[in-house]
């Protein structure tokens, strides 16, 4: 995880506006033997970064964190011939062991704080640099 | 070997939205992007024009996945991998033209020539439909 490496894509301000929206954005990593794995995560875009968050135990954090390679798609709701695909990099693993972050998600797409974290679940929050947005809205 | 799809994801993949497709591009990164579907016989058909990168990259790995979202409330989804099983010409964009009625309940607008339809087969599904993550 080498941050400042590489140049970050800019966000143009109809993907920003469509990133502004509590709506899911697909997160694509691959697995170990070579095959897609797309999950519909929550997310923010802030300081020109994308912020995800898991349960350690997931299998996309493990793949981003074996690969450091993701793609993300974001789709306008009400026109899905508008979308934005961005290609990503992990550039910091946080761990979030007081569920800030998640809360803080969770705030944004329902209005309340995370769930109570089940016995023996971690969380950790992942930084993704854009490096190339390309789509039906640039 | 195709999966069977249970009677949830039949009835799931009824419902109008866009499929999410995950193909491999050449470099070992993932495309994506929206496409319009149907699912059929326990097959999931999509259209797509020659040209498209995604069938391109399905042309030299035949491994695709669909991601299935109900965009009015994402806890409600699916994942499905699957291989392209087979593609043709779709000679006069009649198929295009069945999956415009399906989505927008009209004629196909675009261009109906150079277009394929492709059939993929499902191999494992996951997700909060059947409820397995």
């Amino acid at each position: 995880m080498a941050e400042g490496k590489t140049a970050s894509a800019p966000l143009r301000p109809a993907v920003q506006k469509l990133a502004a929206l509590p709506i899911p954005i697909t997160v694509a990593t691959k697995r170990a033997d070579g095959f897609v794995q797309l999950n519909p995560v929550w997310f923010e875009l802030k300081d020109g970064f994308i912020w995800l968050n898991s349960n350690t135990s997931r299998t996309w954090p493990k793949n981003l964190q074996r690969d450091q390679d993701v793609t993300l798609l974001l789709v306008d709701p009400k026109v899905p011939d508008r979308y934005a695909q961005i290609r990503g990099r992990l550039v910091s693993l946080i761990p979030d062991p007081k569920h800030e972050f998640i809360d803080h998600l969770a705030e944004r797409y329902t209005g309340k704080p995370f769930r109570d974290l089940e016995p023996d679940e971690h969380r950790v929050t992942l930084k993704i640099q854009p490096v190339r947005v390309t789509g039906a809205m640039i | 070997m195709a999966v069977e799809l249970s009677p949830k994801m039949q009835a799931f993949t009824q419902e109008v939205f866009p499929a999410i497709i995950g193909t491999n591009r050449k470099n070992g990164s993932v495309e994506i992007v929206p496409v319009w579907f149907e699912q059929k016989d326990g097959s999931f058909w999509i259209n797509g024009g020659t040209n498209r990168g995604w069938f391109k990259h399905l042309q030299r790995d035949p491994r695709i996945t669909l991601l299935l979202i109900d965009p009015k409330e994402m806890f409600r989804w699916a994942q499905v991998e699957g291989r392209m099983v087979n593609w043709a010409e779709d000679a006069g964009g009649d198929h295009i033209n069945h999956l415009s009625h399906r989505y927008l309940k009209k004629d196909y607008q675009g261009p109906r020539t150079g277009r394929i339809t492709i059939q993929i087969e499902p191999l494992r599904v996951t997700g909060a439909i059947d409820g397995r993550r």
